[in-house]
């Protein structure tokens, strides 16, 4: 049986692509486990209320382990979809437009994030 | 196309792997957007949290951590044959994938509904 999803053997940009993505996997398999046991299953009834919250972020060492953790699974998603969105075929125009808009997609959502967080921990 | 899994057991991991990527991408837009409730201060979190807490969000919740379970594992899997290693392990590494995801489930869900 073939392995569907082998490293592209093909352009250097689509290895480096396909090394990106799986990197930020890995990482992520660590990144979620830890996620959730911090926000949900050491925590009484599973979710944190507005005052853990606020004491949870304003420890350094959490601060910048969740903002790597934003950054690293925004990039792992919109990987994702943008390697579903190019298996439809689109033309060099349409590639382009689709790497600006998730692009800019996937700044917004961590610039959203860190602005939250910085909010919440002044 | 990917989503027609006609064949073998990999074309269906593959498939099962990005409709969960799908799930999980579109789960990161919505919790993130959920988050903004925390800048409505104490009152309106926490109310929310009481809403978030109830049984059946519990469940969801518990579905969705299988989902990233199976997407974590199985993309590991991925990981390694496009590396060209333990390709003779595939299948096993699928349902290996898929048991650890249950397994995840059925643990998580039970620790976070019943307490």
């Amino acid at each position: 049986m073939k392995a569907k999803a082998a490293m592209p053997s093909g352009s250097a940009r689509g290895v480096l692509v396909w090394g990106l993505q799986a990197f930020s996997g890995v990482l992520l398999v660590a990144g979620i486990g830890l996620h959730w046991l911090a926000q949900h299953l050491v925590v009484e009834g599973g979710l944190r209320d507005y005052s853990q919250v606020v004491s949870y972020l304003r420890e350094p060492l959490v601060l910048a382990l969740e903002t790597s953790f934003l950054v690293v699974v925004t990039t792992h998603a919109l990987l994702g979809l943008r390697a579903i969105l190019m298996d439809l075929g689109p033309t060099k125009r349409v590639e382009r437009l689709l790497n600006l808009g998730l692009g800019l997609a996937g700044i917004g959502a961590v610039v959203y994030g860190i602005e939250l967080t910085l909010e919440l921990v002044r | 196309m990917w989503f027609r899994a006609e064949g073998s057991v990999g074309r269906w991991g593959f498939m099962l792997h990005r409709l969960t990527g799908l799930a999980l991408s579109l789960y990161l837009g919505v919790h993130l957007v959920l988050l903004n409730q925390l800048r409505a201060g104490p009152g309106a979190w926490d109310a929310f949290v009481r809403l978030m807490r109830s049984p059946l969000i519990l469940a969801l919740d518990a579905l969705l951590l299988g989902a990233a379970a199976f997407h974590g594992f199985n993309g590991l899997r991925l990981t390694l044959l496009g590396l060209g290693w333990a390709v003779r392990w595939q299948k096993v590494m699928l349902w290996a994938s898929v048991v650890l995801a249950a397994a995840c489930t059925v643990w998580v869900g039970a620790r976070m509904i019943c307490g």
